[in-house]
């Protein structure tokens, strides 16, 4: 079986970077990291002064745009470009068909893949051109003529496998065979069980909405490429340009200094990024392609919707005797892993012998999925989570009491079971509800009046992240000037998540200086060493080992030299306050800025790799969080009054920043289960009919509570790499979906198994029950 | 990108009528709902005629006789946060302030709002619809979870306004305008069923614009409030609603109106529930007789069935308010 | 362009407020105006008083930030189109571009107002504030400082927008409450979620907009 760990990343070949140097033992105490800091770029961020891809404007720059397809399966039968092409202030129109301008011709083949005469998903992209401004854009993509053959569509994952479907591929609308697991013996669980339960739910189709568009501008300079693209991986956009487009990689230059949000669907290269560069190649002039919003709720990506089934058994004592999962789901109109880590969770979350899980994957014509932050997690909790607090009502347990019976203390779903480096689950779970006085909350909702409109219930629930380990390779660099100012060299991109920041504090930690001292080159293939995507919950635990090894590095050189300079053995001496001292006498000191084989040098340079994981244990952040909910039983409103999260991700690098992460994953874990779902016109058209931002509802200021806590379980996991963290975004964002059903059932005593908690579904469920007011 | 049109700002209301008599004319107010149809091809300009240059259309007056004028071009969010309308009024300011954004209503006018297009998103979308001159009512075997389930004929939109239910069960009117006269039409005339006519939502000719709306004098023991459902906290708009404004003499309901929102292609003035709280006390058994009696006609389509307990749990809701 | 003293937006900030930090980049290219609209023909006349034609360029005077922009439009070009891509304020952000957002939130006279949604000939003779607006020099404004202190945002492409909402708010309303602060900020999306430190930084800016400087 494949490493999940490095879901993100199939397909890619990844340089490994050598074994990191000795001399980054456990910190036994910090002084910058785990404290509550701003961000280094926080003045570029609130000034308006940080420059997005998207913001970047050259001399003699055009902009791109792209014509859709606008029905879910179809075939392009010709297309008249004549009028747009003849447009004023039009420069180029692209087709794949051709023909085909003599400066794009060796990309035939490009061209024909990425504006293919088949479309199988409403947006697959048909033509594309370039001009002087956006407007006149969108004019020659409204002047351009395409006919196409309209075939017969299947938009509904639910009804893709009946006899009398259409066909998205010609071979059928199974992506492969169902993918299964099992471990014990399912019979026997079952039958040792004093309760089992069985439910179906579902979880709708979440869009990525990062707030930044996708796209890039491209612009040639002779053979060499310059990429300025919304992405959380440079390196991999590189990669997919500079193998399309036949290019040495040190010719593609992909520069993302600052990205508008991605979650998971900026990981990869886009198509238009390819379309962009072409136009910029036939124009020999820069072009600016940026989707539009509809675009983006189209074709780059979403966290597909899932049918998931659990029969499951527990034990009068708590104890999980046995767990069925199955579930279907859609990546879209091609293998987009559609039901990619959903049964994780049932295999891995509790301690259980007897466990058995099937997933199905469909083709549907519809636009692609794309790892969504925790791909699987949230769907698969929504399920598990709240099985789990259905087993405890029916065996009369406290949900909490019930999971801390099934704590595990290896990974049962990894190939040999490795031990856990550390399981903070149980402390999540204990110190959370203590925090949010669980057990009193519970009480006093089983006291309120029967007869009020609004009632109130408190709900939680659990989770991990398969990742968020991170690993190798990484290489990050320091160099030290010859006046003591300090530059960081890094690949990675700071997707939001405060990357920089962190890093700026490690090497502040290791070097005794000022955070915002550091001086931080990033996110560039031209100038940074490699780095693997953002994504995975992986940054932190990947890059700031490398780091902390580059400043260890650094710092060994520079006692060295200092020690020249002082005359006495380097291991007498230390680094602090940006100063090297005599641990035996702090008279004898010297500054950087002093030190003369830096100053005769100009820079003293220090590289750190990211060492390997552990071999024998498996590293996961783990996650708990409690709601309070009113619930209008007159009209379906879901009110959050509260919500807590805690988490163990390992050592605490930035309070700031962890506790923007908890919440910030709240927030979307809230959409899911509150707000957001695509809904496809699937049986009429197959077309989304919720294109934009009004219909397709992310969560505003007023959908989350006010009442935000974030309670860190701050357990340095020294096994797992050399500064104890682990990942924080993607588990902080699995456990609120179920934890908000759960407090809705608290609450009026309906469960609530699809998405979603809306007052139209609600009150219909309550109607359907007589539960209503 | 929107496409190319023309562009003028008159400096008075009689020119800007002119500019706006010509077919393909365009009037822009705060422009939030016009831009967003020439964005989404809902129909096209050739020319839009901006309103920015006729001040008499703004503000908000009380008059002698006790009614108020409020200028078709006043914001929304200065109707919201009106102290007069406020005092007078509670239905209207609370319905202006559950209109869309903040920066909408900062943008969006009164006008604008009682004369926006229904925001079906068959309509909004490229679907060639029975409204927009097709020939399908896409609602009626789509996705029609927030269609309507009153009033429904061939075309099953649902009126997204907050206003207009609150300021017709004020019993309040509009003076329209155009090149050859103006008249003053009651709101309950305002609106165009779609069993009327599946083009249009308002009675408004090519060429003529809401100028003015008048709220008549709150009768002694006015009690109104508006109460809306929606599926996001903001920047929604009402999966339904009411507005009532019912007159309460002693503690009984001598007279009033009910007005429903999200529920019909037209703000739905529901005379059954106003017959059943009418001279009752507003206990929790009146109020629930005015919810049922709202929605005994109701006809739910596939997916909007919800729409009926809901009906019946807002009104239920925000008449025991009133009591 | 000259500097226009009159401007009705210009507030007094309270002393000893912002941070400042020399050297940033405004925009990697120039934005060039002149150059962009040199190869089409420029219509003379100002809108208010004659039909401008589809497609034919008007000037229009944009205040923005306290300077008068002098700038060819056409009339179905948005505000915030201009500002990022012909004046180079990319500090305006959009993510919808159709109101649903509110990533381009601007002060217009003063008041949150999407860019998105305002056609630019209808912003002229306006006074228009941006994110750029409300620094003093290379010095943060109480708002902006705010937001840095409580880390309000993480991928920071809401941010200018939300900023401006809170701007716009605070300077109305002294003592927002937490209810007003998230009514306030309810037309500004933030897909990461940052919603909690805004609402802080949020009372942090007023704070320090009432002259409670020091830390928060």
């Amino acid at each position: 079986m494949t490493d999940h760990a490095d879901y993100h990343l199939e397909g890619l070949e990844i340089p490994e970077t050598p074994v990191p140097q000795s001399g980054t033992e456990p910190w036994t105490t910090t002084t910058v990291v785990g404290t509550a800091r701003p961000r280094v770029d926080a003045y570029e961020l609130v000034s308006g002064t940080a420059v997005y891809p998207s913001d970047v404007v050259l001399p003699r720059m055009l902009y791109g745009a792209i014509l859709r397809c606008p029905h879910p399966h179809a075939t392009v039968r010709s297309i008249d470009t004549s009028a747009a092409s003849s447009l004023p202030g039009v420069h180029a129109v692209l087709t794949g068909a051709g023909p085909h301008h003599a400066s794009v011709r060796d990309y035939a083949s490009v061209l024909e893949s990425t504006l293919p005469a088949t479309c199988r998903y409403e947006g697959q992209a048909v033509a594309a051109v370039a001009a002087d401004d956006p407007y006149v854009a969108a004019d020659a993509l409204r002047a351009i003529t395409v006919e196409y053959d309209v075939h017969p569509f299947v938009a509904d994952e639910r009804r893709a496998l009946d006899d009398d479907a259409a066909l998205v591929h010609p071979d059928g609308n199974r992506v492969g065979e169902p993918s299964r697991s099992s471990r014990g013996d399912l019979a026997r669980g079952f039958a040792e069980a004093d309760v089992v339960l069985e439910e179906s739910y579902r979880t709708e189709c979440e869009i990525h909405v990062p707030m930044e568009y996708h796209g890039c501008v491209a612009r040639w300079d002779g053979d060499a490429l310059t990429l300025w693209e919304s992405t959380q991986g440079v390196f991999s956009v590189q990669s997919a340009v500079a193998s399309t487009l036949q290019l040495p990689l040190s010719k593609v230059r992909v520069i993302g200094h600052y990205v508008g949000g991605g979650f998971g669907s900026k990981l990869q290269m886009d198509s238009s990024t390819l379309l962009a560069a072409l136009l910029a190649r036939q124009t020999a002039r820069p072009v600016k392609l940026f989707l539009t919003r509809e675009e983006t709720l189209l074709v780059v990506g979403n966290r597909p919707p899932a049918n998931m089934h659990i029969r499951a058994g527990a034990k009068r004592d708590g104890t999980l005797t046995a767990l069925e999962f199955t579930a279907t789901g859609t990546g879209g109109a091609f293998r987009a892993g559609g039901t990619s880590l959903l049964e994780w969770l049932a295999r891995d979350l509790y301690e259980c012998p007897n466990v058995a899980t099937e997933t199905t994957d469909i083709y549907i014509n519809a636009g692609p999925a794309r790892p969504f932050r925790a791909p699987g997690h949230p769907q698969g909790a929504w399920a598990l989570e709240q099985m789990m607090d259905a087993l405890a009502a029916a065996i009369e347990m406290d949900p909490v009491e019930f999971r801390l019976k099934n704590i595990p203390s290896r990974s049962q779903a990894r190939p040999g079971m490795p031990p856990y480096s550390i399981t903070g689950l149980a402390r999540c779970l204990q110190e959370g509800a203590e925090a949010f006085d669980w057990v009193a909350s519970r009480q006093a909702t089983r006291q309120q009046d029967p007869g009020a409109t609004w009632k109130r219930g408190v709900g939680m629930a659990a989770g991990l992240w398969i990742a968020g380990a991170g690993g190798p390779p990484s290489t990050a660099i320091v160099k030290v000037f010859s006046d003591g100012s300090v530059n960081l060299n890094l690949g990675a991109s700071d997707i939001g998540t405060g990357t920089k920041t962190v890093m700026a504090m490690v090497l502040a930690e290791e070097l005794g200086i000022d955070p915002d001292a550091v001086q931080i080159e990033h996110a560039d293939t031209g100038t940074t060493a490699y780095a693997t995507g953002s994504g995975g919950s992986k940054t932190v635990p990947t890059e700031s080992p490398a780091v902390r090894a580059a400043a260890v590095d650094v710092k060994t050189q520079l006692l060295a030299l200092a020690a020249e300079d002082l005359g006495v053995d380097a291991s007498t001496l230390a680094v602090r306050e940006g100063r090297v001292t005599s641990t035996d006498d702090a008279t004898v000191s010297r500054a950087f800025a002093e030190i003369r084989g830096l100053r005769r040098r100009g820079t003293v340079t220090g590289i750190g790799y990211r060492g390997p994981n552990p071999a024998d244990k498996a590293v996961c952040p783990f996650a708990a969080q409690f709601c309070e909910v009113e619930v209008n039983t007159g009209t379906g409103e879901v009110r959050i009054v509260r919500f807590l999260g805690t988490n163990d991700s390992g050592r605490v690098m930035n309070r700031l920043t962890y506790q923007n992460q908890v919440f910030g994953g709240i927030t979307m874990g809230i959409g899911l289960a509150m707000t957001e779902a695509r809904i496809l016109d699937v049986d009429q058209t197959g077309k989304m009919v919720n294109l934009n931002l009004h219909d397709y509802k992310v969560p505003t200021a007023l959908d989350v509570p006010a009442d935000m806590t974030c309670h860190p379980i701050d357990l340095p996991d020294a096994e797992a790499n050399t500064t104890g963290a682990k990942g924080i975004g993607e588990p902080a964002t699995v456990p609120t979906a179920p934890a908000i059903a759960n407090a809705v059932y608290d609450a009026v005593g309906v469960r609530l198994t699809s998405t979603t908690l809306d007052p139209a579904h609600v009150i219909a469920a309550l109607a359907a029950t007589g539960k209503g007011g | 990108m929107l496409q190319p049109f023309a562009y003028i700002r008159p400096t008075s209301t009689n020119e800007a009528l002119e500019h706006l008599a010509a077919e393909g004319a365009c009037a822009h107010a705060g422009g939030t709902d016009l831009l967003g149809c020439l964005r989404d091809g809902v129909f096209s300009a050739h020319k839009v005629v901006s309103l920015a240059g006729c001040e008499d259309l703004r503000g908000i007056t009380a008059r002698d006789d006790g009614s108020v004028r409020i200028g078709a071009l006043t914001k929304v969010a200065d109707v919201a946060r009106d102290p007069v309308l406020s005092e007078r009024y509670p239905v209207l300011v609370q319905a202006a302030a559950a209109v869309a954004s903040p920066q909408l209503r900062n943008q969006g006018t009164l006008g604008g709002n009682l004369c926006q297009r229904p925001r079906c998103w068959y309509y909004r979308g490229h679907f060639p619809c029975l409204r927009k001159g097709g020939d399908t009512c896409y609602a009626l075997a789509g996705e029609n979870q927030y269609h309507c389930v009153l009033g429904g004929s061939r075309c099953y939109i649902a009126h997204p306004s907050d206003t207009a239910p609150a300021l017709m069960s004020l019993g309040a009117s509009v003076r329209i305008q155009g090149l050859h006269g103006a008249r003053t039409v009651a709101l309950d005339e305002f609106y165009v069923p779609p069993a009327t006519d599946v083009q249009r939502e308002t009675v408004l000719a090519q060429g003529e614009i809401v100028t003015e709306i008048v709220i008549p004098a709150p009768p002694r023991g006015l009690r109104s409030t508006y109460r809306k459902v929606r599926g996001r906290g903001a920047w929604d708009f009402a999966l339904v609603g009411i507005a009532a404004a019912l007159v309460v003499d002693g503690g009984t309901v001598r007279d009033g109106r009910i007005v429903l929102s999200g529920a019909a292609p037209v703000p739905w003035r529901s005379t059954e529930s106003e017959a059943a709280v009418r001279g009752t006390q507003l206990t929790t058994a009146d109020c629930r007789r005015a919810a049922e009696a709202a929605v005994r006609d109701a006809q739910p389509l596939k997916r909007n069935g919800y729409k009926i307990p809901l009906l019946r749990g807002v009104i239920e809701e925000a008449l025991r308010g009133l009591a | 362009m000259g500097n226009d003293t009159s401007d009705p937006d210009r507030h007094e900030r309270p002393p000893g407020s912002g941070v400042s930090r020399r050297g940033f980049l405004s925009s990697v290219g120039t934005g060039a105006l002149s150059a962009a609209v040199a190869s089409r023909a420029a219509a003379e006349g100002v809108p208010p008083d004659a039909v401008v034609q589809a497609t034919e360029l008007s000037k229009v005077a944009l205040h923005i930030n306290g300077q008068r922009h002098e700038v060819l439009v056409e009339a179905r070009w948005s505000l915030a189109y201009v500002l990022r891509e012909r004046l180079g304020l990319g500090g305006t952000k959009v993510s919808c571009e159709r109101g649903e957002c509110g990533a381009c939130t601007v002060l217009i006279d003063g008041v949150p107002r999407y860019a998105c949604m305002t056609l630019a000939v209808e912003a002229a003779e306006r006074s228009i504030t941006t994110i750029e607006g409300l620094l003093e020099g290379e010095e943060l404004g109480t708002t902006q400082q705010a937001f840095a202190e409580h880390d309000a945002f993480q991928c920071g492409y809401c941010t200018p927008g939300q900023i401006m909402a809170v701007e716009g708010l605070v300077r109305v309303n002294a003592h927002p409450s937490s209810d007003e602060i998230r009514l306030g900020t309810s037309g500004n999306l933030c897909r990461c979620g940052a919603y909690a430190h805004i609402l802080a930084a949020a009372r942090r800016a007023a704070e320090l907009r009432r002259g409670g400087g020091g830390e928060a």
